[in-house]
């Protein structure tokens, strides 16, 4: 599959890899440069891959509280939250972003593009309230404008105030030229900026307007270290079915005041018992890529496992993302066995680097 | 891309330069290209034997992991130790400053098995069908 912007991509000499399926940008001109420009100046990413379902009626926020793990009833217009679907042993069928767009009655759920299709199985499956789920996924492009000079270009493209946005709300406007916009203050790379969903005919002409007004193309290469800077969990990796938000580090996500959700007593049961391991940040002090799969051990004994690894480029140091026994402190040192060498790491809170730096 | 017509090239995309019975190695500017951002490397020991087509160490970008193989056997008698500390040299210069190892060859004729520039150029023709 290929996003609307698929030439854009080519034209702009990508290196184009497969991603669940689809065709998508790895870098352009390398991931260092690419990430480096977004934590201090901006970067765009075609995000257009991501799902877009639409629940709407009247009975839908009770059915949204019912199968996300945070309040919804209560969401104001133009209010985004970070939440999940999960499963009844309260495993992470999905991450997502909700927009209310009116309260009570029609909301947006930006899913992984991966798990678009199993999103709407599940979803559909959970229905008793008879809303009414759309998938508006194929004609909706996804555009994420990031880092500290965001804002003027937005001013220049759209002469859209950013200040007048509050972090993790929304606007909708018509625009002149790119059609009805929805300006989204969110974002996969902790730099600032926006997430601009509008209608797919448009998005190249949109996308090409922020470039030439300097934004700096990046590929999915980018967005995965950013994330990991800011450690921000990748599903399919950090978290899945397996793992539960409370394991993940995800509570602020989880609104355990909420009688009842899907996954609740699971949860309740975990948070009773003790959880056996908690999603933590691990950075390395020797030389080295920690990568996914990688042991993490404290004297000679395994401790945990890496979920997420790469290279910081603000940091030049590994740094990764693992399930580590919930005994660990932060600052505590241990080990990562790469190539069956054991190289000295640390225990970390993430964010491992401040989300913008100056030039 | 750019293939210096000088040089001698292994189907892993290593280069070999022939100096006074060793063999100078690197990698190819498509090797550097097709990894990205180079961020480590690590090498055998100095004074190591390595047998032609095994590997002399690895390299890492962003996104991927690599090992480099030498190109005929022999003796590790130079390593290019700045590397450690500057593996993006590999991204602006991988025929000059940022070879990696030298090899004293056991037997030079080896090379004879290695590509020149023409059938370099023609197998990454051929790769990329």
């Amino acid at each position: 599959m290929r996003t609307v912007l698929y030439d854009e991509h080519v034209r702009l000499g990508a290196k184009i890899v497969d991603f669940h399926g689809w065709e998508m940008p790895v870098w352009y001109s390398g991931i260092k440069d690419e990430h480096m420009a977004t934590r201090t100046a901006a970067g765009l990413f075609d995000a257009s891959h991501m799902g877009e379902l639409f629940v709407s009626g009247q009975d839908c926020a009770s059915f949204l509280d019912r199968i996300l793990t945070r309040q919804i009833a209560p969401m104001k217009p133009g209010k985004v939250l970070y939440t999940f679907f999960l499963n009844d042993k309260g495993g992470i069928i999905d991450d997502l972003t909700v927009y209310c767009i009116t309260p009570g009655i029609r909301y947006m759920l930006c899913v992984n593009a991966s798990n678009t299709e199993n999103d709407l199985a599940w979803i559909r499956s959970q229905n008793q309230e008879n809303s009414i789920i759309e998938d508006r996924s194929p004609g909706t492009a996804l555009l994420a404008l990031q880092g500290p000079d965001s804002a003027r270009i937005l001013g220049d493209c759209l002469k859209f105030d950013l200040d007048s946005l509050r972090y993790f709300t929304f606007a909708e406007l018509e625009s002149s030229g790119y059609g009805r916009l929805l300006i989204s203050k969110t974002g996969y790379t902790g730099a600032g900026g926006v997430e601009i969903f509008l209608q797919a005919d448009h998005a190249p002409r949109l996308w090409r307007c922020l470039i030439d007004a300097g934004a700096v193309p990046c590929g999915l290469g980018a967005r995965d270290t950013l994330r990991l800077e800011m450690g921000y969990p990748l599903h399919g990796n950090d978290i899945d079915e397996g793992t539960t938000p409370l394991e993940a580090h995800l509570d602020f996500a989880v609104d355990m005041d909420k009688p009842h959700f899907i996954g609740r007593e699971a949860l309740a049961e975990q948070l009773h018992k003790g959880l056996g391991r908690r999603l933590s940040g691990v950075e390395l002090l020797d030389k080295g890529v920690p990568r996914q799969g990688f042991l993490c051990l404290k004297d000679d004994e395994q401790v945990g496992v890496i979920t997420s690894g790469s290279i910081s480029p603000v940091l030049g140091r590994g740094i990764a993302l693992a399930y580590l026994d919930s005994s660990f402190q932060y600052g505590e040192e241990i080990a990562v066995e790469v190539r069956s060498k054991q190289l000295r790491a640390v225990v970390k809170k993430p964010p491992f680097v401040s989300g913008t730096l100056s030039k | 891309m750019n293939i210096p017509d000088d040089l001698l090239y292994t189907q892993d995309h290593e280069w070999g330069r022939i100096e006074d019975g060793t063999l100078r190695v690197g990698i190819t500017d498509y090797a550097a290209t097709e990894l990205g951002d180079i961020v480590f490397v690590e090498f055998v020991e100095k004074g190591s034997h390595v047998a032609k087509g095994e590997a002399f160490g690895t390299i890492e970008s962003v996104k991927a992991v690599s090992e480099v193989y030498a190109p005929a056997s022999g003796t590790v008698t130079q390593i290019n130790e700045p590397l450690a500390d500057t593996p993006e040299l590999l991204n602006q210069d991988c025929y000059g400053d940022a070879w990696m190892v030298v090899i004293e060859m056991d037997d030079p004729s080896e090379v004879k098995d290695l590509m020149d520039a023409p059938a370099y150029e023609e197998f990454l023709a051929q790769e990329a069908k």
